[in-house]
């Protein structure tokens, strides 16, 4: 038997201890007040809460952006109110927890913005930012296409230099949205193929109203629409609108993963049914109900402490970062884990419901614990497909797990 | 706000680099026979980390339970056959609180399960201790027998000389002494006895009993990645290193994953009882978390390494046993996860959330 070698540390979150980890009294008082908000929403009835795909609302964002909550990591001068990541954190559960309808702000807030502060010019933040924040301007994303699903680096749309711009041409899928949002972030080649596949990706936006745009519809299983294709066709794009360098989009799409796969948007999509799961069990004594309540409490803790842990190593602090996350902290490993982690734990509620509440799950049931099933059932695929693939991830994960090979 | 904390990271250094030079394979299979590495004990002992977290006023080390978890987790990592948990966070967190000597030595610390309960009675001007305890951690090789108590109006801490029990020998799974423990009449002197302080009870007993081993878990699945990850960097089959397929790939992955949950909830958990928050439900989500991680990533480190890895000869099963006894140790993932259920379900759907996120 070999002698163990060292002290093997943890491969992942290795500069993190959890035993040390607790929000802060600004990001609670914060709580008390997203949840004073949604209760009084809820009352009003001014939302019914919906699962599976979160629902395009924009009068429910115009009122979450008149209290600071969208855009609230950003600095004071682009409308943000330069408040910490953990307080986003919070605003992002609550509004999770009480299945509000986030879809119009969801992308400019978690994506647009923070790249608009990382790679854009003083003219786009001033023209984009404080419309975000304002939650009169949507975004939504052009990577996916056709032909480059979980493989991006292969997206075949191209943009051509022209006078004064660039001409644009090609087709992008599962585009949440677009159908409502005014702008989007277009992955593309604007220059050809050579030895390595990620040069010569740059990141564009693309005002979605500009001429030879066109949106179609993509509906999902059940009828609804948020996807849809979207087609370019010599779509001019002016030089103020290329999102940092051009021939640096792939560096520019894949430094905010981080952020973006380790929300408490992997985990808590079904978080709603398993509150009503244990609304309907009521009094039940059915041990095999309370342990899998429990588990499913217990798995969610976790989960949880692990995705705060991310927020809390990418806050820039009061005074860094220009709002935009930590560059320093490379912690993509660790938000692959959580999104993979998150999307099978979300169908384990699914199932918990299932077994235990034995009944046919009914699109058009009125009562909320069937309607919720009846959403997640339906919804169940997309979460381990959607922002990296299960297989994708955990590719990922063995990389940093076991370093070079040779 | 959370800032390194410094003096943690030394202290767990120091303590890794203490196992390092210490615990080998010639140590773990003379423990295999003996229950356990006296020699371990003393370099421990000389290092003060058996009584991390145990107040320095009370014979301790000082520190906080957050220290004492670092140092557990260690432990763990290095299958360290020896009382750690017990003889501080258990054991002494109960002298201590009652204001009893801490003696020097390792300490055994009971009843560890709940349905089990000892009676204390007057008899001739002294303390008399009864009842049985079943698979006491450690208890034939401990110093003091340190258990909780009823006079039948309260609970007191009593600090039992093992010649005053019967104790029977067991063994867990990595043949860790396991022992049935008879206390007929005890004897117990004044110093020996006192009443359990504020936060100290059975019940309580078992929430850090439970903490324990889930740190325990966490550090010895920490261990059982390592060495699937360095056999499949080594392991040549069909002419490539089993790491790079893809199959392997995917497993190691999902194993990441599983001790980065077991880590995060355990570590966690100490924080919340250190900070004062929600004990029951942080101590029940880490050892369901940990157990289920313990589980599934035992069962993907001897697949990585096929057939070598369930030889006695080869590291791995000293952390595999250990993760298969210590899951059913201080309740497993069931217990737990019926325990959380039934409590969340009695506050009602529209508590689960404020639970959930009272930090």
């Amino acid at each position: 038997m070999e002698k163990p070698s060292s002290s093997p540390r943890s491969p992942v979150f290795q500069d993190v201890d959890f035993s040390d980890l607790a929000l802060p009294a600004s990001a609670l008082a914060l709580r008390e007040e997203v949840r004073a908000f949604l209760k009084s929403e809820r009352e009003a009835a001014s939302f019914v809460p919906r699962l599976g795909h979160t629902e395009f609302d924009a009068g429910f964002t115009c009122k979450v952006a008149a209290r600071g909550w969208i855009g609230m990591t950003w600095p004071k001068r682009y409308g943000g109110q330069e408040r910490s990541y953990l307080e986003r954190f919070v605003v992002t559960e609550e509004m999770l927890a009480a299945a509000a309808p986030c879809a119009a702000h969801w992308v400019g807030d978690r994506q647009t913005g923070p790249s608009l502060l990382r790679y854009g010019t003083e003219q786009q933040k001033q023209r984009f930012l404080p419309a975000i924040a304002r939650g009169e301007c949507y975004f939504a994303l052009g990577m996916s296409e056709p032909g480059a699903g979980s493989d991006l680096a292969s997206v075949k749309t191209r943009a051509e230099r022209v006078p004064g711009g660039w001409k644009v041409t090609g087709q992008k899928v599962w585009t949440s949205w677009a159908h409502k949002a005014h702008a989007f972030f277009v992955l593309c080649r604007t220059s050809p193929t050579t030895g390595d596949r990620h040069e010569g990706l740059s990141q564009l936006i693309v005002m979605l109203d500009s001429p030879g745009v066109t949106v179609r519809p993509i509906r999902f299983m059940n009828g609804r629409h948020h996807f849809n294709e979207v087609f370019l066709d010599n779509v001019f794009v002016p030089d103020e609108m290329v999102l940092g360098e051009i021939g640096e989009g792939w560096k520019q799409v894949t430094s905010e993963l981080a952020l973006e796969r380790s929300g408490p948007e992997r985990f808590m999509t079904t978080f709603p049914l398993l509150v009503e799961l244990i609304r309907r069990l009521g009094a039940s004594g059915d041990a095999r109900a309370q342990e899998m309540v429990g588990r499913l409490t217990a798995r969610f803790w976790a989960l949880r402490r692990m995705s705060l842990a991310i927020a809390l190593a990418l806050d820039p602090g009061p005074d860094g970062g220009h709002g935009a996350a930590k560059a320093a902290v490379d912690l993509g490993t660790e938000a692959a884990l959580v999104k993979d982690m998150g999307t099978f734990y979300e169908r384990e509620i699914i199932e918990a419901a299932r077994l235990t509440v034995a009944i046919e799950p009914d699109p058009e049931a009125v009562e909320t614990f069937e309607r919720f099933l009846a959403e997640t059932v339906v919804g169940a695929p997309v979460s381990t497909i959607r922002g990296g693939t299960t297989q994708v991830l955990r590719t990922l994960i063995a990389r940093r797990l076991l370093g070079p090979l040779g | 706000m959370n800032a390194p904390n410094d003096v943690r990271r030394m202290l767990a250094e120091s303590a890794a680099r203490l196992f390092a030079d210490h615990v080998d394979a010639k140590l773990l299979e003379a423990a295999k026979h003996e229950g356990w590495s006296p020699k371990l004990w003393q370099a421990l002992e000389a290092a003060e980390l058996p009584l991390v977290g145990v107040p320095a006023k009370s014979g301790g080390a000082g520190g906080t339970l957050c220290d004492a978890a670092a140092v557990l987790q260690l432990a763990g990592r290095f299958a360290a056959p020896v009382p750690l948990a017990e003889t501080g966070v258990l054991a002494g967190w109960m002298l201590a609180g009652a204001g009893l000597a801490v003696p020097r030595g390792p300490l055994a610390a009971g009843p560890p399960h709940r349905d089990e309960s000892l009676t204390l009675k007057r008899s001739r001007g002294r303390w008399v201790l009864s009842g049985r305890v079943r698979r006491m951690p450690w208890a034939r090789i401990a110093e003091r027998l340190v258990v909780i108590a009823t006079d039948g109006a309260r609970e007191l801490v009593a600090s039992v000389a093992p010649q005053h029990a019967r104790i029977r020998p067991g063994w867990n799974l990595a043949r860790e002494p396991r022992d049935d423990v008879v206390f007929d009449q005890a004897p117990l002197a004044d110093a020996e006895i006192a009443p359990a302080s504020a936060g100290v009870s059975h019940e309580a007993l078992i929430l850090r009993g439970a903490l324990a081993r889930s740190l325990l878990i966490a550090g010895a699945l920490e261990r059982a990645l390592g060495l699937a990850v360095d056999y499949a960097k080594q392991r040549v089959q069909f002419g490539r290193k089993i790491g790079q397929f893809q199959a392997i790939q995917q497993e190691l992955a999902r194993f990441g994953g599983e001790v980065a949950a077991a880590v995060a909830s355990a570590l966690s958990a100490a924080g919340v009882i250190e900070r004062g928050g929600n004990a029951r439900l942080a101590v029940a989500a880490a050892k369901v978390r940990c157990a289920d991680a313990a589980r599934e990533g035992s069962l993907i480190a001897h697949q990585v390494h096929g057939a070598i890895g369930v030889t006695d000869e080869y590291a791995l099963h000293h952390y595999t046993l250990r993760l298969w006894a210590w899951r059913e140790e201080y309740g497993n993932e069931a217990d737990w996860a019926i325990e959380l259920g039934r409590l969340m379900q009695t506050h009602g759907a529209d508590a689960l959330w404020p639970a959930l996120t009272s930090d």
